[in-house]
């Protein structure tokens, strides 16, 4: 099942948007939305144009910095990289996804024992 | 700190706002580029891959706005923008606009405007140093009439040697006085205190001193202190003034300092503000050595309790105190006299009469605000009604229900903001004359001031007005569906609008219950006038002129040449004759100053016996003293109920007699004939009692007339003389011509407060006036409003159904048919808001009882007259445009 297009949490995809960037070093939107499209296998199916709402947002927080500079086809884009703080509240995030992933996935496997 | 930066890149956001704007286009153009490139390359056509792209992308201008709703402080952004945007709408509006903003500004500056009263009067402390710890001291005695009735300086320096409840403890002695020295004597108020008045109080002299507690001595002390009014009106304002010598009855004294504008004495006077301030320790000639406790000469005495008692405590120990004393002294205290003492925070003894008037009117003031507040909501309803498919089209183009609302209020904070802005300039500018229109005597007036406090209060109001009568028709405007509202958006608006018209019905009911509530309290207070003036005053006005003469009483009685009562006697029988010689004048009296009616002085009370009661049953009881000379009753034709009253052959030597009223029979004599009773006064003198005559209502048409004794002036003639003359001459001839003949007989005496019956009953009621006219405007204001709620409900129910009304006419329907169809909606909102505003009366009518007289808080004829007028009015609301219903033309109808 795919969900909504505006069902994708919000923090969520503050994390995705920051964890790709993490992985790929300093990428434009466009590039960020291709990651996305490429890692989530068309399961998470979402406006592009989000992207730079969270990236806004991730700016505002100080995670990630950005600067104009030039694309492989040689054209304006601006570019956002992950700063320090910004690893550390990654570092930060995925652990506690971990943690309510794994507390989630016990009681699921709980309720299906019976 | 996190909050902090977000906050700063936003703030910095709101400057850069177009540069920015131009980078998310570039990064927008430049992402669609690509996608649209990717999909080409997937085969697809350029034109579809472009719409792919912008598919796969999402709502640019949503982004467009969210971005920048993130990226300014979106608050203060959109308030920019709605601020404007709501501005263009009164612009558009002009008419109605004006409208709105004249109603909210009357709305809103009353309510400051009484509340500024409230505030000064009610709510502000006492401008003294800890004013709460400030308290008025009285002795009490039983029965009605007997509060209140003065110390004895023996009682007062018992309390002054409670160190232990009172820091300190001041004697209060408000006098006339003459002040002699100018170009002409002047009767001034002078304010007898103990030296510690000033310490107590925590007050400082703007220029020069005061005296202290340190200076006390058994009689008057040479230093007093001047009010900065005297120092204006006599001294020219001249700082050489500390220093100089004046002559206050015949004594001199000498000025040390002047107290600034602002100082107030916390109590009663005699009448208007304190000009001197004198002390003493009352132990010396002119009171009387040594001090009997029996006699109660000082009226009153004001404390500061020492830290940390409250005022139970303090009043269960003088309660201690008082019995210790009525042991010491059973004589002087029997134990059916109840003496007690007593203890009133200084605020609340001073503001306390005028308390629940003033509640009472902010109540009212409030509700002419809430009510103004239905009226706009009312409006604007209506107006949303034709802005329906300006928010339908808003709502598809993505805005969201709680921007709408916040859009909204904004316009209506803003339409109140204006309103608020406009009372301000107004009562700034009224300010003086609005206050002159309060009615004298109302405490604390002179510090009533409209500062920046109070305009900030009035725009707080007006912002909190602006949501309450904005909210309603915010959230429900913004409720439409849009779909609908689009569609049907045609002349008659769809569903909107009868849901609109159904809100504004319930507004329009809940304006005539609320005008109910003020017509019942407006109905209420002119019943209790109209009993008022119903009420026998027990004299005939007309023609009726008194004013007053001071005879100085100097501290030294060698010195006083009006000491005993021959003296005083002398000049009362040289002064008739000549008041009867004045122009037009057809008789004239002379009395205490206290025997004039509605001035508001009080005799004290003096104990007096009967001579005939049973030794065992022997009680002393208290009661009003005054003294008049033999044409009094007649010169204010006072009835004689029975015997007679003093002749000429009363005087000086022969037996004492005295007249008594009916409510002195009513409450002392109602077995026996009271003519002929003996009663022994406190000196022990014997007065036969010659006469009854009727009551005078001299405190207030509206108060229980208390048991009163007349002496003959003659036998024992006061200071303060008062002159009654019937005439046909106005007040001016009579003051003219009094000046000379009193300064004939002794160039030292001033003549002062020279007034007209009229005057002084009319001032009696000014406060009940006063606030029978305010909740009369109101009343009236409410009426309107909802008259006007009333008829625009029903023309707006008219203008829907005019196609319906001129199908039914043309199918034969009868013009009346069509008007009850017509009325309905307006007699039902009506209905509905009688019976619930009556509800409402019926329960809060009881919280003004204290300013009813003659009538119970649910008078019958009130309760029924108003809502009889109320629905007759609202009848004729609807009557208007309901008639104009029936004239439809059938054409004009269906086009």
């Amino acid at each position: 099942m795919t969900l909504p297009k505006s069902e994708v949490l919000q923090g969520t995809l503050d994390l995705l948007v920051l964890k790709t960037l993490d992985a790929m070093g300093p990428q434009h939107g466009y590039g960020i939305a291709r990651r996305l499209e490429q890692i989530s296998e068309d399961a998470l199916r979402l406006n592009e144009g989000t992207v730079y709402a969270s990236l806004l947002r991730l700016q505002q927080m100080g995670w990630i910095g950005a600067t104009w500079g030039v694309s492989d086809h040689n054209r304006k884009a601006k570019f956002y990289a992950i700063t320090r703080s910004g690893r550390r509240q990654l570092a930060r995030e995925a652990a506690e996804w971990a943690r309510v992933s794994r507390v989630i996935g016990r009681v699921l496997s709980l309720a299906t024992e019976r | 700190m996190r909050r902090l930066r977000i906050m700063i890149t936003r703030l910095a956001g709101m400057f850069r706002r177009n540069r920015t704007d131009d980078d998310l286009d570039l990064e927008i153009d430049e992402h669609l580029r690509a996608l649209t490139d990717r999909f080409v390359r997937q085969g697809l056509a350029p034109d579809e891959a472009a719409r792919a792209a912008r598919r796969q992308f999402g709502g640019v201008t949503q982004l467009r706005e969210a971005h920048r709703e993130a990226r300014g402080l979106p608050l203060v952004e959109t308030l920019r923008r709605d601020v404007v945007l709501g501005l263009r709408m009164l612009r558009q509006h002009p008419a109605f606009s004006v409208a709105v903003i004249a109603i909210l500004a009357l709305g809103i500056g009353a309510n400051v405007a009484i509340f500024t009263v409230v505030n000064t009067v009610l709510l502000q402390p006492l401008p003294f140093h800890e004013p709460d710890r400030l308290v008025r001291i009285f002795d009490d005695l039983d029965g009605p009439g007997a509060r209140d009735v003065g110390l004895s300086v023996p009682e007062f320096e018992d309390l002054r040697a409670r160190t232990d409840l009172f820091q300190d403890v001041s004697a209060i002695l408000p006098a006339d006085v003459a002040l002699a020295g100018g170009d002409h004597v002047e009767r001034i108020e002078l304010l007898g205190t103990s030296p510690a008045y000033f310490d107590l109080l925590g007050a400082t002299a703007a220029l020069g001193r005061t005296y202290h507690r340190a200076e006390w001595q058994p009689g008057f002390l040479d230093e007093v202190v001047i009010s900065d009014g005297l120092w204006k009106r006599q001294f020219g304002a001249d700082p050489h003034a500390i220093g100089r010598q004046v002559r206050l009855d015949e004594d001199s004294y000498t000025i040390v300092g002047v107290m600034p504008p602002g100082f107030r004495h916390p109590g009663p006077t005699v009448s208007g503000d304190v000009d001197v301030w004198a002390a003493t320790g009352f132990l010396a000639p002119p009171f009387p050595t040594p001090a009997v406790r029996a006699q109660r000469l000082v009226p009153g005495a004001i404390a500061r309790l020492q830290p940390g008692l409250t005022i139970d405590q303090t009043e269960r120990r003088l309660g201690a105190l008082a019995a210790q004393l009525a042991q010491a002294y059973p004589t002087v205290y029997p134990a059916r006299l109840r003496w007690a003492l007593r203890l009133e925070p200084a605020q609340a003894s001073l503001t306390g009469d005028v308390r629940p008037t003033l509640l009472v009117l902010l109540a009212a003031v409030s509700v002419v605000l809430l009510m103004v507040c239905v009226n706009v909501a009312s409006l604007l309803v209506a107006r949303s009604s034709a802005r329906g498919r300006e928010f339908a089209i808003r709502q598809a183009l993505g805005a969201s229900r709680a921007r709408l609302v916040r859009q909204l209020l904004t316009e209506s904070v803003l339409v109140a903001l204006l309103g608020g802005v406009a009372a301000i300039v107004v009562l700034w500018l009224m300010q003086a004359a609005l206050v002159a229109r309060m009615p004298p005597g109302m405490p604390r007036l002179a510090e009533v001031r409209f500062d920046w406090r109070m305009m900030a209060a009035a725009l707080g109001l007006s912002a909190a007005t602006g949501v309450l009568f904005g909210l309603t028709p915010a959230l429900q405007a913004s409720a439409g569906d849009p779909n609908r509202d689009l569609n049907e958006g045609g002349r008659n608006g769809g569903m909107q609008s009868v849901r609109q018209s159904r809100a504004r019905a319930g507004l329009v009911a809940a304006e005539v219950a609320l005008s109910v509530l003020l017509l019942i309290g407006a109905g209420l207070l002119i019943r209790s006038f109209a009993a008022t003036l119903r009420q026998p005053p027990g004299l005939n006005p007309d023609g009726l002129a008194v004013g007053q003469i001071w005879i100085p009483i100097p501290n030294n009685p060698k010195a006083n040449r009006y000491l005993t009562v021959p003296q005083r006697a002398a000049f009362v029988r040289k002064l008739l004759p000549e008041l009867a010689g004045l122009p037009g004048v057809e008789q004239a009296a002379l009395g205490n100053n206290t025997d004039v009616p509605f001035l508001g002085g009080v005799a004290g009370s003096r104990f007096f016996a009967f001579r005939d009661e049973p030794s065992e049953h022997r009680d002393r009881h208290a009661v009003e003293f005054g003294a008049v000379s033999p044409a009094y009753f007649s010169v204010l034709g006072t009835r004689i109920e029975d015997g007679r009253v003093f002749t000429d052959l009363d005087a000086e030597t022969s037996q004492p007699v005295v007249v008594v009223n009916e409510a002195f029979v009513r409450r002392f004599s109602q077995t026996q004939r009271a003519v002929g009773r003996r009663l022994v006064d406190g000196a022990g003198r014997e007065l036969e009692i010659v006469g009854v005559v009727g009551d005078i209502r001299g405190r207030g048409l509206d108060a229980t007339p208390q048991p009163r004794v007349y002496a003959s002036i003659f036998q024992s003639p006061s200071a303060a003389l008062a002159v009654f003359v019937r005439t046909r001459s106005d007040v001016s001839t009579i003051e003219a011509a009094l000046n000379p003949i009193v300064h004939r007989i002794d160039p030292e005496l001033p003549v002062f407060g020279v007034r007209t019956m009229d005057d002084l009953m009319a001032e009696s009621m000014a406060r009940r006036r006063f606030s029978l006219q305010l909740m009369s405007l109101f009343a009236v204001v409410a009426l309107l409003l909802s008259a006007a709620g009333v008829y625009g409900v029903v023309a707006f129910a008219v203008g829907q159904r005019r196609q319906e009304f001129g199908i039914r006419l043309a199918l034969g329907a009868r013009p009346f048919d069509i008007l009850r169809i017509a009325f309905r909606p307006g007699l039902a909102l009506t209905a509905a808001g009688l019976v619930v505003g009556l509800g409402m009366a019926a329960l809060m009518t009881q919280l003004m009882s204290s300013l009813l007289f003659g009538v119970s808080a649910h008078d019958p004829l009130t309760f029924v007259a108003v809502p009889v007028a109320l629905g007759l009015i609202a009848l004729v609301a609807c009557l208007v445009p309901a008639s104009r219903a029936t004239k439809t033309p059938l054409m004009r109808a269906l086009r």
